[in-house]
């Protein structure tokens, strides 16, 4: 620790250089078991959905068997309700969530993203006008709004990621807004800026490589709401109906009444894979927000107590 | 000879750390406080202090080992761990922590808050607490009324002293303070040592005061013990350690306070004290000491008298010069 | 009275919100792309019926007279006409809204009273196999959409527990004889459990996190340990200290997820067929019967922006220090 000398202060830390900043993300991740198992998993699916046409030959939706046939060793996951292999369906069906999902995440990444580092960075009237548009999108409901624009303006694939995409950018504005102002006060901002330097380059030098890592936790976790959300809209029958996604799988399973069939192997695989999708992304993203903004806090309060050693014990395990 | 108020023998402390291996924290310390007298205990941070305050109290974490002697009026509390150390707490001792401002619950007010362990440990409750309240908030120099308020109604000298009215609640005889002047300006730093030492002369208090600032202890204590890595390197009375300083860590340490009216520069310590997680051999603090030979890297110094009632760890405590 | 001008701000601001909500309401509506008559789905609808409703519901004005129109129309409680049955809109959702109330309000509390209890289990037992079932549990269940789960309750659990799986009541209930109170009531439970436990097993998850989250950063404060030394044992602690602080955030959390739940219970009305608001607007969507849409989401928005200001409300009731 420090030795005893008083009046010094510690001079701020440099500004962390981009390749700082993503150490700084990736070896938590690569710290945490479960962490990996994640990315794992999510690469496993983005492996699907990329190499999807290759895997599956023909279309997809075409009927191969009987109208939900069990699983057997032609169709490992039994046929649907149109007799199409759920596995070809599946895959397919990767492509075009996760297609979704990432594109959505983005759009609100950037709009989020954009009008928070505006809003810190700059403060003032433009902060606080920001903010105000911001408070009014949050408290109207997320979904039902999603739902009705949905259904207004239209089913195409594109036309719901851009739903999705303006809805969920109020979440990051907020938390990069709170960052873009911690950062502002550092000191090596503020003598940059005492040395002229130019607003653009003051926010591309110094600011975005520390919001950056918070911004990408972020859109991780946003990938997790949007496949979610495309779930939402496309089991009301507002989806893309030419378009195949886990989501429309099981509006199928529900419309082709796979429940009184019997017919589990329609319904629940596509959860299944939405679900670990979802999970995936939420434990990347939760890994990179902690690592971002560590709790250290232990409690104070344990079940346990401390142990008393009677005096003339010495403990074992001191290392040499 | 009646045993003094708090009697302290051989205290050890380990930490289980996370990865494996023990953090000897505390190593061997010993000191008894008198009624009415005030020990300071000063040291660098991570030097020991507070885990050692926190071990009279019994709120070592379950990582903690403890070892030793804890006696209040004779009585040995620390053998049966908690359940020998529960019945005594604040009843007997009684802390204000370390940035006592935030060791108010923000969502009950003041009065409340100081009136709760005199109702648990059945000392006071109902309109008698109240009255205890008010008369606990005048005696620490806060307006009566402010029992009503919330913690961050008040400001934060305010809350110290409230802290310590809190401490004072069950009318303890031992109070131990851990830094409570830190993060205070002079004045109401002032004010605190003042009421503390008003206290301890009046109602008889033992006062264990933990400070990283030795200038307040040789101004407010009785005694003072310097600690260094876990172990207490020098002990006595304040005068003596202040007139006749016989280690070199201690002396280190007052030609380190900045004096108004020296021409002097000021001296700083190089280096940092020694990681605990191994065993040490030889004199913790040769790396950093000026005077340091051969024999203080191989053999471990051990407390030996220098005065009357005054003990130092030093091989060489005997010879050193007395500091004005 | 504290913080008048907090609640007064907030009501204000709520007042704000509810304007914003009409006119993106209005806006949504009335900028459809195409005319919502003729995209209207009904046989036998002539051209004369069309234009004739597009007389009627003022397609023909500019839009800032339709909006007028339409405040003054809200104003006055008229929501327009159905398109579909041409029934005022107004007594369409009155039915619906009785259902879906206490199947909602059944669920939430569900999901508030399971999330608080396994987040308040899992902080307690942090880092023991509890926990992290705790977490995983309330993690899968977050992940998996309402709809989903639905699916799989009907599939393998309905049967078991031998609840019905659609409508909101028996239909033979009544018939022979006349039922009593009791007998609806329960009828009408049985049908709520499903849908109520589905939505509110796919929201606990969220609250389980959070109040874990908020439990362990509450545990950590100063004054949990300050109540312990003070000698409160550390289920008084937690009861005393740590709930009312750790709580706090939940209630905003709560507010927050109204969003979700609402999307949550139209599709589980729409899974389960039970006739409640979120089926309506199911209906309305494939109906393409836009007033009736108009109006539900419209209900639904102030609904939460209610909502919100009462959490804020709450807050403010709860945590002294909201003072601005």
């Amino acid at each position: 620790m420090s030795p005893v000398q008083p009046g010094v202060s510690t001079p701020e830390a440099p500004p962390p250089t981009p390749s700082l900043a993503f150490r700084a993300l990736a070896s938590p991740v690569l710290r945490n078991k479960t962490a990996m198992v994640a990315v794992g998993v999510l690469g496993f699916f983005v492996f699907l959905a990329v190499a999807g046409p290759l895997l599956i030959e023909g279309d997809p939706k075409a009927q191969v068997g009987a109208v939900f046939e069990p699983p057997s060793w032609e169709f490992p996951l039994g046929t649907d309700g149109g007799g199409a292999s759920m596995v070809s369906m599946l895959v397919a069906g990767a492509r075009v969530s996760l297609l979704i999902g990432f594109a959505a995440a983005a759009i609100s990444a950037l709009i989020g993203g954009t009008v928070g580092i505006v809003s810190g960075f700059f403060g003032g009237r433009t902060d606080v006008a920001l903010m105000r548009v911001t408070d009014y999108f949050l408290v109207i409901p997320d979904v039902p709004l999603m739902i009705v624009i949905a259904a207004l303006f239209g089913r195409s694939t594109w036309n719901i990621i851009v739903i999705i995409g303006i809805i969920y950018w109020t979440f990051t504005a907020r938390l990069l807004r709170a960052q873009t102002k911690s950062v502002r006060e550092r000191v090596y901002v503020q003598r940059a800026r005492a040395l002229g330097a130019r607003n653009s380059r003051l926010v591309v030098r110094h600011v975005l490589p520390q919001v950056t890592p918070l911004l990408i936790a972020n859109t991780v976790l946003l990938i997790a709401y949007a496949i979610f959300a495309e779930t939402f809209i496309t089991f009301l029958g507002l989806g893309d109906p030419s378009s195949i996604s886990w989501g429309r799988l099981i509006e199928n399973a529900f419309t082709d009444d796979a429940i009184i069939n019997n017919a589990w192997w329609a319904v629940i695989p596509p959860g299944i894979c939405v679900m670990l999708v979802v999970l995936a992304c939420t434990i990347i993203g939760q890994t990179l927000e902690e690592a971002l903004n560590p709790r250290l806090r232990t409690g104070h309060l344990s079940v346990r107590r401390f142990r008393v050693l009677p005096r003339s014990v010495q403990p074992e395990h001191q290392k040499p | 000879m009646t045993p003094a108020l708090l009697e302290v023998e051989d205290l050890n402390v380990w930490f289980d750390l996370p990865k494996g291996g023990r953090l000897h924290a505390v190593q061997g310390v010993s000191f008894s406080v008198a009624a009415g007298t005030r020990l300071g205990m000063v040291g660098e941070s991570g030097c020991g202090k507070t885990t050692t305050v926190l071990a009279l109290m019994g709120l070592l974490p379950p990582t903690a080992s403890v070892s030793g002697r804890i006696a209040i009026d004779g009585v040995d509390v620390l053998e049966g761990g908690e359940q020998t150390m529960a019945p005594h707490r604040w009843k007997d001792i009684a802390m204000v922590f370390q940035g006592a401002m935030n060791a108010f619950d923000p969502v009950k007010r003041i009065g409340e808050q100081i009136a709760e362990p005199m109702a648990l440990h059945g000392v006071a409750s109902g309109k008698e607490a109240a009255a205890r309240v008010r008369a606990l908030l005048e005696t620490v120099g806060i307006s009566p009324d402010r029992a009503r308020s919330y913690p961050h109604e008040l400001s934060g000298g305010m809350r110290q002293r409230a802290a310590i009215a809190m401490a004072l609640a069950c009318t303890p005889r031992i109070l131990l303070a851990d830094e409570p002047t830190t993060a205070l300006d002079v004045m109401v730093q002032a004010q605190i040592l003042e009421l503390l030492t008003h206290l301890s002369d009046e109602l008889g208090l033992a006062l264990v005061f933990v400070t990283h600032d030795l200038p307040i202890v040789a101004q407010t204590c009785t005694h003072a013990a310097v600690m260094y890595a876990g172990k207490i390197v020098e002990q006595g009375p304040t005068d003596a350690l202040y007139h006749a300083t016989r280690h070199p860590y201690t002396r280190l340490l007052w030609a380190a306070t900045p004096d108004l009216e020296s021409q002097d520069d000021v001296v700083s310590i190089p280096g940092v004290p020694p990681r605990l997680d191994h065993a040490i051999v030889g004199c913790p603090f040769a790396p950093r000491c000026d005077r340091a030979e051969a024999r203080c890297v191989a053999e471990r110094p051990e407390l030996r008298t220098v005065g009357e009632g005054h003990v130092s760890a030093c091989h060489f405590a005997e010879s050193l010069e007395v500091v004005a | 009275m504290r913080g008048t001008d907090y609640v007064v701000k907030r009501v204000l601001f709520a007042v704000g919100t509810v304007f914003v909500a009409i006119t993106l309401n209005f806006v949504l509506f009335r900028s459809l792309s195409g005319d919502a008559v003729s995209a209207l789905r009904c046989r036998g609808c002539s051209q004369e019926f069309k234009e004739f409703q597009r007389r009627e519901l003022g397609l023909d004005k500019s839009k800032w007279e339709q909006y007028k129109i339409y405040l003054v129309d809200l104003a006055h409680g008229d929501m327009g006409r159905s398109l579909r049955t041409e029934e005022p809109v107004r007594s369409i959702l009155w039915e619906p809204i009785k259902t879906t109330v206490p199947m909602v309000a059944l669920g939430t509390l569900f999901a508030i009273v399971f999330g608080i209890a396994t987040g308040v289990v899992a902080a307690w037992r942090r880092g023991t196999a509890t926990d992290k079932a705790t977490l995983w549990g309330g993690l899968g269940f977050y992940s998996m959409p309402p709809q989903w789960l639905g699916l799989v309750i009907v599939l393998f659990i309905a049967g078991w527990l031998g609840l019905p799986t659609s409508g909101v009541k028996d239909p033979t209930l009544g018939i022979l004889d006349d039922p009593g109170v009791i007998e609806v009531a329960v009828d009408r439970l049985e049908h709520m459990v499903l849908p109520a436990l589905t939505l509110g097993l796919v929201v606990f998850g969220e609250y389980t996190l959070i109040v874990r989250s908020a439990m362990l950063e509450t545990l950590g404060e100063d004054y949990i340990l300050t109540s312990r030394a003070k000698g409160l044992s550390n289920w008084a602690t937690v009861w005393k200290h740590g709930f009312r602080n750790a709580m706090l955030p939940v209630i905003t959390l709560v507010a927050l997820s109204l969003g979700f739940i609402i999307g949550g219970a139209i599709t589980v009305e729409y899974v389960f067929s039970y006739p409640g608001i979120g089926l309506l607007i199911v209906e309305a969507i494939d109906q393409r019967d836009y007033p009736v849409l108009q109006a539900a989401f419209l209900l639904l928005t102030l609904s939460v922006i209610l909502f919100n200001l009462l959490a804020d409300l709450l807050y403010f009731k709860f945590d002294p220090r909201v003072t601005e």
